[in-house]
């Protein structure tokens, strides 16, 4: 079973807001485990850390440096 | 129910991360470390230095400090000097100017006004360095004159492990220790992305002891001997010379004082080719001292005359073209090399 890893809703007063992910912990493919750190993403000039919601291999949606909108999924652990 | 070995995870962390993960170790190691400086607590250090300690450690240990840098610096070597631990944050080292006196005439001196009776075991953190338009009197490094006053050790991490291990070190030393970072190998979204600003980092503590330095890169051909961001620079510069035949060492000094002269001679005595690239001024700082550890050993060594790529004497300019102009970024470190190794 594969769980969708979503991009954290940083700005409550626009929720379709768009941030950047700007920093990559992991890299394809690589195996980690629960509340592992996998990105920091930033909207405005707020960033927030993400970390693995379960264990598993990673797969990156989103590139580094990509525009994101919040509650988007930017990787998936299988 | 079937008992399963945890998946090996390669944990990797920003640099800011890794020196942040140090410190709560050592604080919950430790009860007598605590932070102290300005916006160190629910802002998190300026350049992400303290980010979480307030929420795990409380405002009784992260402790916010008014705009009066003789007064917290003075109260952290009153501490230190009462056995405690604490780490005080300088946010720029350019604002050492209004609280010297209390840096190199007391914290670096009781010790041995003291006759060696009283230890000042204090870390002085700071953030050093430009490349981000932030003036002349936000952007300097200023590392060469904390090395130059004696009494204080001084380390410089380049990378996420060396800043965890150093920071680690220099809280369990018990001379005061300057510890300097760069604001452009901490990792901070906000800044010039550079990838060699996240690395794997173990979880574990650990100490990386003051006064070694790292070889970064091992090459043959010419010797770089540099620190804290100069390094990344000096490794990109490397890595595009290798395909050209020219093999780059390249020389991590990690700690200003001690400083590992040894390395240094070692690494030149085999390539016969130095290199000094440090974004501190030029003249009277750690560039000279560089050359000057080969001059005095053995001139001989060098088959052709040392370069040093560093901040010219001029104040750093604000302008992004003059900014990048006068630091010793890629460019000038792959010319100096060239000038060098260049039949």
């Amino acid at each position: 079973m594969s769980s969708l890893v979503l991009f954290p809703p940083l700005s409550k007063e626009t929720p379709d807001a768009e941030g950047v992910l700007a920093t990559w912990f992991v890299s394809e493919g690589s195996t980690v485990v629960p509340d592992q750190l996998l990105a920091e993403v930033q909207v405005d000039k707020v960033a927030a850390e993400v970390p693995a919601p379960v264990a598993g291999v990673v797969h990156l949606l989103v590139a580094e440096e990509a525009v994101v909108r919040q509650g988007a999924p930017i990787a998936r652990i299988d | 129910m079937t008992i399963m070995e945890a998946p090996h995870a390669t944990r990797r962390l920003t640099t800011s991360k890794a020196m942040v993960e140090a410190i709560a170790q050592e604080m919950e190691r430790d009860p007598s470390v605590f932070y102290m400086g300005e916006d160190v607590g629910a802002y998190g250090g300026i350049f992400s230095s303290t980010t979480g300690l307030l929420e795990k450690f409380g405002p009784k240990r992260i402790i916010d400090t008014p705009i009066s840098e003789t007064a917290f610096i003075g109260l952290g070597i009153g501490a230190a000097v009462e056995g405690m631990r604490p780490i005080v944050e300088l946010m720029f080292s350019d604002f050492m100017g209004v609280c010297l006196d209390q840096i190199y005439n007391h914290m670096a001196k009781i010790h041995f006004e003291s006759g060696g009776n009283v230890k000042v075991p204090m870390v002085l953190t700071m953030a050093a360095g430009g490349g981000y338009s932030d003036g002349a009197q936000h952007s300097q490094c200023l590392w060469g004159t904390f090395a130059h006053l004696p009494g204080m050790k001084v380390v410089v991490p380049s990378s996420p492990a060396d800043a965890k291990g150093l920071m680690t070190a220099a809280i369990r030393d018990d001379n005061p220790v300057v510890y300097v970072f760069h604001k452009g190998v901490m990792g901070l979204p906000w800044m010039v992305k550079n990838p060699r600003t996240v690395d794997e980092v173990p979880e574990d503590e650990y100490v990386v002891p003051i006064g070694r330095a790292r070889v970064a890169r091992e090459g043959s051909d010419v010797t770089v001997v540099t620190l804290s961001l100069s390094v990344h620079h000096a490794l990109d510069v490397a890595e595009k010379l290798a395909p050209q035949g020219i093999e780059v060492e390249v020389i991590d000094l990690r700690s200003l004082v001690p400083l590992d002269r040894e390395a240094i001679l070692t690494s030149v005595g085999k390539t016969g080719r130095l290199v000094v690239v440090d974004e501190d001024y030029l003249s009277y700082g750690v560039s000279g001292e560089v050359v000057a550890t080969v001059a005095d050993v053995d001139p001989g060594l060098l088959v052709m005359p040392p370069q040093r790529v560093a901040v010219p004497d001029v104040p750093i300019p604000y302008a992004h073209d003059l900014e990048y102009a006068v630091l010793p970024r890629q460019d000038r470190i792959e010319k100096a090399i060239h000038s060098i190794t260049t039949r």
